[in-house]
């Protein structure tokens, strides 16, 4: 796992307040007990703040796994 | 037209198939969309027009609005928003909006004399309305090229298999499969014609067999005033309905889609394995609970967002908002509504109480949260909200009276049918989920089967011997 994949993991094991989570890319909302819709908001808040990002609006709609946020991050810290 | 329909079982589905098949690639979105205006038709055939307005505003709109820049391209998706919106409210909720206006004038003593229309509600107009505005949004987004070729589009907003009861679908998923040569692949022709027979098995073995029992309740709510038990299994016995029916429907759309090499996306996962409300709607009716979620929710969420701190009250208030319109998208009633509400309700004290929630085990959690989604389903089956009232009445209120209920219980053949099918549907989506249908076993190899032909050959019995003989139309048709 890469750095910047642990980091992504630790930012979901504190909102989602579980120290054991680890993280695949192909994991979805059905398997991480928790990520709701309400939680989802709150996960994007703590990995903008995290990586000092701003996502776009339009990127953080409509992803559908682990996988994808992890390149969200990536794709953001890259601009 | 009815999926499980004579007519479209036997005529309808293997000549539009074959016809796909034999005709070159280039004409094959003309027969489909030929096919998919007679599948429409076969309703009330002049709410055509209504498709043919709106699928020229939203095709112009995601023209226009990939050509613009800046606020005109707002403007230009607002056009297509308030298009479809407004043609929804035409036709769904003006009545409902009129007869409440009534009673308020009334209610304050004053005169009221606007009559209601006397339309019917076009089939399927719910769900296309939302697929259309997926396309335009995304189109504003950047995440879809408009589409140049209007019968192609025409096609994404009336491909029959989808059209009047979803699943909802995304530009990025179905556009660019129309664009593409599809060949027959018998496995995969297969695997489609199963997954119609399951779906066409929930159908009519299962949901309309529950639907004669829960019929005969709830559309006489005060027939056993004062007694709990019939409500309670009517109710117990709806849950099973309506996910074998609207389930049963997206199987039948999915199958007969993949036969072509199409494929739509999942709508039902299990829903009853949920173990919060939230997770219920992550696996039932998703193209719909994603839809709220992508277009409605995350922009009101993601725009609370102030330096990087979000209060969680106000996505408290915007979920039980996207409820609540989720709620009277299935209907113009205030049961809707409220069902909806709810739903936002439950979830909003989950994430109030979640210590407390995480110390309840798993299997506890799948029970209560049935029994909550339960609870709401009286409001959704309801034929107004004074009966849904009185059922509560009866459930909460009436007496159990143990040697009535026992009696009912032995002697009821439609309860006993019910029950069955029920039972039924539980151990063949139990088969059905596990990989043993895969498998094979050297006894049926030396007859040359597997587990899977064995258990469609089975299916196929129970579907001839056991479902009612009569076509009931599909539940979500309504919305």
């Amino acid at each position: 796992m890469s750095d910047l994949e642990n980091r992504v993991q630790s930012v979901f094991r504190r909102v989602f307040s579980h120290d054991s989570l680890v993280l695949k890319r192909e994991m979805t909302a059905l398997d991480i007990d928790g990520w709701d819709s309400l939680n989802h908001i709150q996960l994007i808040v703590a990995l903008e703040k995290e990586f000092k990002v701003k996502f776009k609006p339009t990127d953080v709609i409509g992803l559908k796994n682990v996988g994808e946020m992890v390149d969200l991050v990536r794709q953001a810290l890259a601009l | 037209m009815l999926f499980n329909s004579v007519q479209f079982l036997v005529f309808f589905f293997p000549i539009v198939t074959t016809l796909y098949f034999v005709l070159p690639q280039q004409s094959r979105w003309a027969m489909l969309l030929v096919a998919s205006s007679y599948f429409y038709m076969a309703f009330v055939p002049k709410y055509i027009l209504i498709l043919v307005f709106l699928i020229a505003v939203d095709y112009a709109a995601g023209l226009l609005i990939e050509g613009a820049q800046g606020r005109r391209r707002s403007l230009y998706l607002y056009l297509s928003l308030v298009a479809n919106v407004a043609t929804l409210a035409v036709f769904k909720y003006y009545n409902f909006v009129n007869e409440n206006l009534e009673t308020l004038f009334h209610g304050l003593g004053l005169g009221y004399h606007v009559k209601n229309l006397s339309w019917l509600l076009p089939i399927g107009l719910s769900f296309h309305t939302f697929q259309s505005m997926s396309y335009t949004i995304e189109v504003y987004r950047g995440k879809q090229k408009a589409e140049r070729h209007l019968g192609i589009y025409a096609l994404y907003v009336m491909y029959y298999p989808q059209l009047v009861a979803g699943p909802i679908e995304r530009p990025q998923n179905l556009l660019h499969q129309f664009h593409e040569k599809k060949s027959f692949d018998y496995a995969r022709v297969v695997d489609g014609l199963q997954l119609m027979l399951w779906g066409l098995f929930k159908k009519c073995f299962v949901a309309d067999r529950l639907g004669i029992f829960v019929d005969e309740i709830y559309n006489n709510p005060h027939a056993h005033d004062g007694w709990s038990f019939p409500y309670v299994a009517a109710t117990y016995l709806f849950a099973y309905q309506i996910y074998c029916d609207f389930s049963g429907y997206s199987d039948i759309a999915r199958g007969a889609s993949r036969v072509m090499g199409i494929e739509l996306m999942e709508n039902f996962r299990y829903p009853f394995s949920a173990k919060s409300i939230s997770e219920f709607w992550q696996r039932w009716h998703i193209s719909l609970s994603t839809w709220f979620k992508d277009y409605l929710y995350m922009p009101l969420a993601y725009g609370s967002i102030t330096d990087g701190v979000v209060k969680p009250w106000k996505l408290q208030w915007y979920v039980v908002v996207v409820f609540l319109v989720s709620g009277f998208w299935h209907g113009a009633g205030w049961n809707y509504g409220i069902w909806g509400a709810l739903h936002g309700l439950f979830i909003v004290c989950s994430t109030v109480f979640r210590r407390l929630n995480a110390r309840i085990n798993g299997t506890l959690k799948t029970v209560i949260t049935f029994h909550l989604v339960g609870f709401t389903w009286v409001l959704f089956r309801a034929n107004s909200m004074a009966d849904a009232l009185a059922i509560y009445a009866n459930i909460f209120g009436g007496k159990l009276d143990a040697a009535r209920s026992w009696h009912e219980l032995v002697h009821n053949e439609q309860l006993h049918v019910g029950v069955f099918v029920i039972a039924v549907l539980l151990v063949l989506e139990r088969i059905y989920k596990s990989e043993k249908l895969k498998g094979s076993n050297p006894l049926l190899q030396k007859l040359q089967f597997n587990y899977a032909q064995l258990y469609y050959a089975a299916l196929l019995v129970l579907l001839f011997m056991g479902a009612p003989l009569e076509e009931r139309a599909f539940i979500y048709f309504q919305f």
